[in-house]
């Protein structure tokens, strides 16, 4: 295979079955913060305050397969 | 925006809307005939129609003009360190001023300034401006340092809220182009999209968290608590020994984090803008850069997500390593 169609190709697959984790993993957190909220809205700031931490920690593994994609693209 | 200024915009927002409605309603049982029922849907009303119509009718015009010269645009080329002012080096460091060097310094006059003037015009009773700056500090004081810190929040809270600042404006100034880019033209940067100072402002936070960590408990009480004490002997030097790599991960989490996000926002505003160019096409252009504008808000949203998420988690950390676990 050429490699640049090989790092493309490689970038690519990287980003997208990166993101299928986060995905899943922000839909069930922001779900799930959604449903605390209706069921107690008094406590509505905690959950939320909690739930952005949440999506911080989560979304940044999305985000390492975006910095891997982008050194497979520049750098190797 | 200060709490009362939102609620009389929606309230003076709302009655011309509610006002429409009922105008609009009647013909809604005509649409189903028509045509374009997915687009009359979305707007919600029959004279909108009209709108949408010619709106589609310019567009599918656009289409068979043809476009200009053809232009090339890397996106890269926007990322790429930019010398302004050439300096000599000092040893190994680079004194250069380059773009992200300038970008660095107007986030930090803005600062300045604002402080500033703020300081200098506090009322007893906040206009406009003094109750957006002052609901921001108590978002910084409140909803960050005291929600998340039990000790030490009063210590700590100059730290936390100097980084949520200064994220906070260098991120929002990055979405501004500004004539520091190459041979001083117009550049669309942003600070935090350089990885380097990302990773010094984690590191800051790093080193923080361990020097509160060894000044509340000692060296070797602070390092004895990374491991169960009711552990095994082996277990436990394992388990203190992913605690030290889980330690060492945090630095590159908070930095990857906020370099990256920056990173793709830029990236995908530059490939909305470009991609006109690389088409040359009207029809193309015009629907693009009305997806750049969506794009955009969010990318303040994603602006002020950023710095609250690297504020709070420097928090988190700072607390955790004072409390022990």
């Amino acid at each position: 295979m050429d490699p640049e169609a090989a790092k493309a190709l490689g970038a690519g697959l990287a980003m997208g079955l990166g993101a299928i984790g986060p995905g899943i993993g922000l839909g069930t957190l922001i779900g799930k913060a959604i449903e605390g909220i209706a069921r107690q809205p008094e406590v509505a700031g905690d959950i939320r305050t909690n739930m952005f931490i949440g999506i911080g920690v989560t979304e940044a593994v999305a985000l390492y397969a975006f910095v891997v994609a982008l050194i497979l693209i520049f750098v190797a | 925006m200060g709490r009362p200024a939102p609620s009389s915009e929606h309230d003076a927002a709302r009655p011309p809307a509610s006002g429409e409605s009922p105008v609009v309603a009647p013909p809604a049982p005509k649409r189903p005939v028509r045509e374009e029922v997915p687009v009359a849907k979305k707007r919600g009303c029959g004279g909108c129609l009209l709108v949408v119509l010619v709106v589609l009718a310019v567009l599918v015009g656009l289409l068979f003009i043809p476009g200009g010269e053809k232009l090339e645009f890397d996106i890269v080329e926007e990322f790429e360190r930019h010398v302004l002012i050439e300096l000599p080096s000092i040893g190994p460091l680079d004194m250069s001023i380059t773009t992200s060097v300038a970008y660095l310094w107007i986030a930090v006059g803005v600062i300045v300034v604002i402080a500033v003037v703020v300081s200098r015009v506090v009322k007893p009773i906040p206009g406009r401006f003094q109750t957006a700056l002052e609901s921001v500090y108590e978002l910084a004081r409140e909803g960050i340092t005291r929600s998340v810190m039990k000790k030490g929040a009063d210590k700590w809270f100059p730290y936390i809220g100097a980084i949520f600042f200064f994220i906070l404006i260098s991120n929002l100034i990055g979405l501004i182009p500004l004539p520091v880019g190459e041979g001083w033209q117009e550049a669309f940067y942003v600070a935090t999209s350089n990885i380097n100072v990302t990773a010094m402002l984690a590191l800051l936070t790093f080193i923080f968290t361990h020097y509160a960590g060894i000044r509340s408990h000692g060296l070797f009480r602070y390092m004895g608590e990374w491991a169960p004490k009711t552990a095994p002997p082996v277990l436990k030097q394992f388990i203190w020994g992913i605690h030290l790599v889980s330690e060492v991960f945090r630095l590159v989490s908070l930095s990857v984090r906020l370099f990256a996000n920056m990173l793709a926002g830029h990236a995908i505003l530059a490939v909305f803008f470009a991609m006109a160019l690389i088409f040359q096409n009207y029809a193309i252009a015009v629907v693009l850069q009305g997806g750049s504008v969506v794009i955009y808000l969010f990318e303040v949203f994603i602006a002020g997500i950023q710095a609250f998420i690297f504020a709070i988690l420097s928090a988190v950390y700072i607390g955790g390593a004072i409390e022990g676990e």
